[in-house]
């Protein structure tokens, strides 16, 4: 039987974009790259004791628990003590920049996902192959597009991490209550208000916990991001593996988890306040 | 009005970038890409070195996985590396990329594959292996699989008539974990190895002799460049294309340096250009 050429066709598919389009997305690194380590730059200046300072009070300002601020206080005192520090604020900005970019593209889709089925029934497959294909798979297509480093980094940080945005959007406006509609549309409202008024308030916890598994998926990747340049923890973790050294991959791999930590409570105390 | 303001901060602030990624390519910039193996990273820290304390230039130095290095290579992205291993190890990568990039020629000799055991096993042979294989728990601890050293491996298995031993895959780390937990409970292992590496000087270990030859003669470290460096950066060319170790020791000593503790990788390569200021002239002429 005559073998199906599929991986030929997506290598030759590929080997087109890439040298049609890769001036552009070149172009688009280097502009990525200065923001990026302008903002890492920016991040840097302030001297680790003030930022940690200011984080902590900015945790407690945000979700008024005691137990939480002295947890980022002593956690991100153990990472500058560790020396992780540049490592922690460099997969930070990654972090936050691949997050808001997922969110940005991820939140809109799962609205208009919501309201038109057969958007939906495009969508839906599409979240399938990008949360089930192995990230490495396009790490190294990816390349040719965005360089090694940071960028590149990002690209599978976003595509790997978007899913659940775009399917707890859509979820939490399914599930608004049928009669809640209706009453709006009896009332006369117009889609925009229904849209604003209604759906959206009534389904922000469950969007706040695909923005919370967004952000949780984006900081898991940051180890097979380090395989293609993007240093950062993840880099100290990959370091670590390579030369057998269990301790020093404990501790970077234990300031991701603190990192994470913060991030998690106080996005979910975030999205559980509005409810 | 508030919709202006925010449009002017923003072409603001993109003009910067601009200008800003303009200068940035003015300045005389080299990016190499390196995996974190030892010889790799000895190696590019001393180019490193070099290109910014003799040649005022700024070096930005990726560590990578090796298939990446590769694709990075091939698409133009990095400038350089100094860790392809030919004739064998890297072969099917180098395979693939061989028409985008440039061949310097090798940097070291005296590399090598095979399969090692910690010298308290009291075989010296591979023929030796298949007597012994339950003592061996019927396996050979292998690397990832994408590896040159496993494809002959596999071959050494057929060849020896290794019929009751597996080879098993997984990566470089776990291969040296295999070795460590195996040496720490005195037991018998026997690994895919290659050198220069790391574990040669962590442990007492020694290569299995191989009279068939399967596991390949001598390998050579090279380094690779991309097509238009000659052009771009002749300069950078120039010491890439004569850069290299006197010897397999030479490389070896910086390595075993960069193992002390608390070593700092650049600052041993800045002190090896100081302890062979002749040698590293040689390479800038």
């Amino acid at each position: 039987m005559p073998r199906i050429p599929l991986g030929e066709v997506i290598e030759t598919f590929i080997n087109f974009l890439v040298t049609n389009f890769s001036f552009l997305t070149m172009a688009f690194t280097r502009i990525m790259e200065s923001v990026i380590s302008f903002m890492e730059n920016t991040l840097m200046l302030l001297h680790p004791l003030l930022f940690i300072i200011a984080v902590s009070a900015l945790v407690f300002w945000l979700t008024r628990k005691k137990g939480l601020s002295i947890f980022a206080l002593a956690g991100l005192l153990l990472i500058w003590n560790m020396q992780l520090w540049e490592a922690t604020v460099s997969t930070i900005t990654l972090v936050l920049i691949a997050t808001l970019t997922a969110l940005i593209i991820g939140i809109p889709i799962g609205i208009v996902a919501a309201l038109s089925h057969r958007v939906n029934r495009v969508v839906q497959p599409v979240l399938d192959v990008m949360q089930t294909m192995p990230a490495f798979v396009y790490l190294i297509p990816a390349i040719p597009f965005f360089g090694l480093g940071k960028v590149a980094a990002i690209f599978a940080t976003v595509i790997f991490s978007m899913p659940p945005a775009i399917r707890l959007t859509c979820l939490g406006i399914q599930q608004v209550p049928e009669d809640l509609v209706e009453c709006a549309d009896a009332f006369g409202s117009t889609k925009w208000q229904k849209l604003f008024k209604l759906q959206l308030p009534m389904a922000t916890p469950t969007i706040m916990a695909g923005v919370n598994q967004t952000v949780m998926l984006a900081l898991s990747m940051v180890v097979i991001a380090a395989m293609i340049g993007a240093r950062g923890l993840g880099g100290e973790v990959w370091r670590a593996i390579q030369r057998l050294q269990m301790g020093s991959g404990f501790e970077a791999g234990i300031a991701i988890v603190i990192v994470a930590i913060i991030l998690d409570r106080v996005l979910q105390h975030l999205g559980s306040k509005k409810q | 009005m508030k919709r202006s303001v925010f449009l002017s901060l923003f072409t603001a602030l993109m003009t910067l970038m601009i200008l800003g990624s303009g200068t940035a390519l003015a300045q005389k910039k080299v990016r190499l890409a390196y995996v974190e193996w030892d010889c790799s990273a000895a190696s590019t820290h001393l180019v490193q070195a070099v290109l910014q304390e003799k040649m005022g230039y700024e070096v930005e130095i990726l560590p990578v996985a090796a298939a990446a290095m590769f694709q990075a290579m091939a698409t133009g992205n990095v400038d350089g590396m100094v860790t392809a291993w030919l004739p064998v190890t890297h072969a099917d990568y180098y395979e693939r990329v061989k028409n985008r990039v440039e061949d310097l020629g090798p940097i070291v000799g005296g590399a090598r594959l095979g399969w090692a055991v910690p010298s308290y096993v009291n075989i010296n042979s591979i023929e030796e292996i298949n007597y012994h294989a339950a003592r061996f728990k019927n396996r050979i601890v292998g690397i990832d699989p994408g590896a040159g050293l496993m494809r002959l491996s596999e071959q050494a298995m057929k060849d020896y008539n290794l019929d009751k031993m597996q080879l098993m895959e997984g990566s470089g780390a776990t291969m040296t974990a295999a070795l460590d937990t195996a040496i720490r409970r005195n037991e018998w292992v026997v690994v895919t190895a290659w050198s220069p590496h790391w574990m040669f000087g962590a442990w007492d270990l020694k290569y299995l002799e191989d009279p068939k030859g399967v596991l390949g003669g001598e390998e050579f470290i090279h380094a690779l460049v991309r097509k238009d460096l000659k052009k771009d950066k002749p300069e950078v060319y120039n010491f890439l294309k004569n850069f290299e170790w006197k010897d397999a020791g030479q490389l070896q000593m910086v390595m075993a340096w960069d193992q002390e503790r608390g070593a700092d990788r650049y600052e041993n390569a800045k002190r090896f250009i100081k302890e062979n200021e002749e040698q590293v002239n040689s390479w800038l002429k």
